[in-house]
């Protein structure tokens, strides 16, 4: 009896051994989308954010047939829960994280700085782009692997430019220089076609006017956190950006009362010239201006947003990362399943690039197969120019919010641009002294 | 004698035709969801004029069911909805007896206490609670997503108030006859209150079905995601562009059980809202 029982504890031993499974779960937003790719490992033949990263994972662990990744998949962006897994100390091992909140982590020491996990993978840093890198290192520690930089760009409708007479003899679009010029050519463009120059998103959003203004500070070389607990928006230039929003509006530069998909639909039915939105549009504007008997037909391209003001050509960017929160209780084996995953998304980065985001590796700037993605030979520069705020800044999104909605107040007339300033410095200064 | 005066027919014609008119304003957001939730996604991207020339499509629903959880956070929000409301009405009904029928110290204080928490909102108490129920290790459980909406200040106050409007000389019948209080309650009062049971089971219900906040953040397990949790995990980002029709679908899907078990329990609430008006 005793040997059957040791025969049977050495076979149940070697039947774990050989099945030996590490699991690692992953909580992500993008969507879901299992009933297009649930089981497809062709990530060549996925599109969209959705379809390319569950893709990716499916591959990942065909490839890795001892790693099982558990995926979870939350509503954008997912921080809620987040927060209420690492309050309950249930945090997922890896997590999807926009840069510009990895500070709010950080500060409160609830992420696993990733040096080690991805120097054992043979992960070099330095390979990521200056934007990149730049958006996932706090305190010269890594927190997230970076995954990509998007950013508001410049859609541009040809037919309509060509219209307003606003194209170079080689087909492009005149970009305007200055602010000065930015309104000659909306007056031309105005008065060509009867619409208004830009469209933009103005209703129901927050974000849009944050990021422009962000941008037109950094053109001005002005850091509004240079102090990353207090916000100094009483300065020169930023009364500049925003009285500079304010006139677009003021002059019939800009579509009005658009939400975001008026806003997207817009631009794609012909409302106006030039479309201000994300990076991540370029793939379906593109494919329209493929098909006949659109607005965009045979004529659209897009650069990253033109310098405006004096200082220096730069574009407010964020991006999207994988972080690892921290918990003592996680095993060796899926410390280095981690690590695994996490070479094989910057391996894939390119892939990824296909959504119309910007990669975070260098070297796919280089490959055929990226630029042979349409238009993203203009956009790359913004791997170069693209900034983030202060990394050590907290809730960055709290803040984004704050100043797009006194900069709407502004815009719209509601208060004057000097009290709207003054009062998001106000809220912005109480919400991190909070802190 | 019951003919009706000119005036009179005047009258009703125009509240007629305007009872028309406010069923139209209050259908129009709904058949235009329906209508939406069968158009192709990629045309309402360009615009949602798509809903009235197609091309219409399927697709949006058998992506939501091609979803490998949605059946699952189905029984969840069956479960956890079912659940909540049987709690409510027995938590309910025996405390809105004690406070309506029963004489005892302290009852008043108590009832003033109760009806306070009318005036608590969820976001105060949401991180002490999280805090305890992670504490009891409760989360990503179904009695951790049921227990906070059994205690309702709401439902307390509703039975309290029914069971107060039954006629006393009813219990003192019965207690002539020997009846004992579990008795008097359980066969004699408590069916007198049918239709606020129905009412609040309908509308703890609802509540539980449509709840989002405290299954967010308690339900971080995707097999014990609730429908409404689930169906806003499966949204692509900006699905409000690219995926419009998925959307409207996903809203239509969600929606149908609440319809039926409101049109099952129609009458119940009438009768309970009708009843409460004259009384």
């Amino acid at each position: 009896m005793k040997k059957l029982l040791l025969t049977s504890a050495a076979v149940a031993c070697l039947a774990t051994g050989a099945s030996a499974q590490t699991t690692i779960e992953l909580q992500r937003f993008f969507g879901a989308c299992d009933s297009d790719y649930g089981d497809n490992t062709d990530v060549s033949a996925a599109v969209g954010e959705c379809g390319i990263i569950t893709s990716l994972i499916n591959d990942f662990q065909a490839q890795n047939p001892d790693i099982t990744v558990d995926v979870t998949t939350v509503e954008w962006p997912g921080y809620d829960q987040l927060n209420a897994q690492l309050a309950s100390r249930n945090a997922p091992d890896v997590v999807s994280m926009h840069y510009s909140v990895i500070s709010d982590y950080t500060s409160r020491n609830l992420l696993e700085p990733l040096g080690d996990i991805l120097s054992e993978q043979g992960i070099d840093t330095s390979t990521f782009t200056d934007a990149a890198l730049a958006g996932v290192t706090k305190d010269g520690q890594i927190y997230a692997l970076p995954f990509d930089n998007w950013t508001m760009l410049w859609h541009v409708n040809l037919n309509l430019m060509e219209e307003a007479g606003l194209l170079n003899d080689d087909g492009t679009p005149i970009v305007p220089g200055s602010t000065d010029e930015f309104f000659e050519q909306a007056a031309q463009f105005k008065e060509a076609t009867g619409k208004p120059y830009l469209v933009q998103i103005l209703a129901n959003e927050t974000a849009a006017y944050t990021r422009l203004f962000y941008t037109f500070l950094m053109q001005q070389g002005v850091d509004p956190f240079t102090d990353p607990n207090a916000v100094d928006l009483t300065t020169p230039e930023a009364t500049a950006a925003a009285e500079f929003l304010k006139r677009i509006y003021d002059e019939g530069a800009t579509t009005t009362d658009m939400d975001y998909p008026a806003a997207v639909a817009g631009f794609s039915g012909g409302d106006g010239g030039i479309g201000i939105n994300g990076t991540w549009l370029i793939g379906d504007y593109a494919a329209q201006s493929q098909e006949e008997g659109n607005a965009l037909s045979d004529g659209y391209t897009v650069y990253p947003l033109p310098q405006l003001f004096g200082a220096q050509d730069a574009t407010y960017a964020d991006g999207h990362g994988w972080a690892v929160p921290r918990d003592p209780r996680r095993s060796d084996e899926e410390v280095a399943a981690i690590g695994q995953l996490m070479a094989y998304l910057a391996e894939n980065d390119g892939e990824w690039a296909r959504t119309g985001h910007l990669p975070a590796v260098a070297s796919v700037f280089e490959t055929e197969e990226f630029q042979s993605l349409p238009h993203r030979d203009n956009i790359a520069e913004v791997a170069e120019t693209g900034q983030s705020l202060n990394p050590e800044v907290r809730r960055q999104f709290a803040i984004q919010d704050i100043i797009g909605e006194e900069l709407n107040s502004a815009v719209h007339g509601n208060k004057p641009v000097d009290e709207a300033l003054s009062t998001a410095q106000q809220r912005i200064n109480d919400l991190l002294a909070s802190l | 004698m019951s003919a009706t005066t000119p005036i009179q027919h005047g009258h009703s014609r125009t509240l007629f035709w305007i009872a028309v008119a406010v069923s139209v304003l209050m259908f129009a957001p709904m058949a235009w969801v329906l209508v939406l939730s069968f158009t192709d996604n990629e045309a309402l991207s360009r615009g949602t004029e798509a809903a009235f020339t197609g091309p219409y499509t399927l697709k949006n629903y058998t992506d939501i069911a091609g979803n490998s959880g949605v059946f699952r956070w189905f029984v969840n929000s069956l479960i956890v909805g079912a659940g909540q409301t049987a709690g409510v009405l027995v938590l309910s009904s025996l405390a809105g007896y004690a406070f309506g029928r029963l004489e005892w110290p302290g009852r008043k204080v108590i009832f003033v206490i109760v009806l306070f928490g009318l005036a608590v909102p969820e976001q105060a108490v949401i991180i002490p609670r999280h805090q305890i129920f992670s504490t009891l290790d409760l989360h990503n459980t179904y009695i951790g997503l049921m227990l906070p909406g059994m205690s309702l200040p709401f439902g307390v106050f509703l039975m309290t108030q029914f069971f107060r409007a039954i006629p006393p000389e009813i219990d003192e019948a019965a207690l002539l006859d020997n009846a004992t209080r579990w008795r008097i309650f359980w066969k004699v009062l408590l069916p007198l209150t049918l239709p606020a049971q129905a009412t609040l089971g309908i509308f703890t219900f609802l509540f539980a079905w449509n709840d989002y906040w405290w299954p967010l953040i308690s339900a971080t397990d995707k097999d014990m995601y609730t429908l409404t949790i689930g169906i806003a995990s499966s949204q692509v980002n900006f699905a409000q562009t690219e995926g419009l029709g998925f959307l409207a679908a996903q809203a239509v899907f969600a929606a149908l059980p609440v319809l039926i078990v409101y049109i099952i329990f129609q009458k119940h609430v009438v009768t309970a809202v009708s009843g409460g008006a004259v009384k």
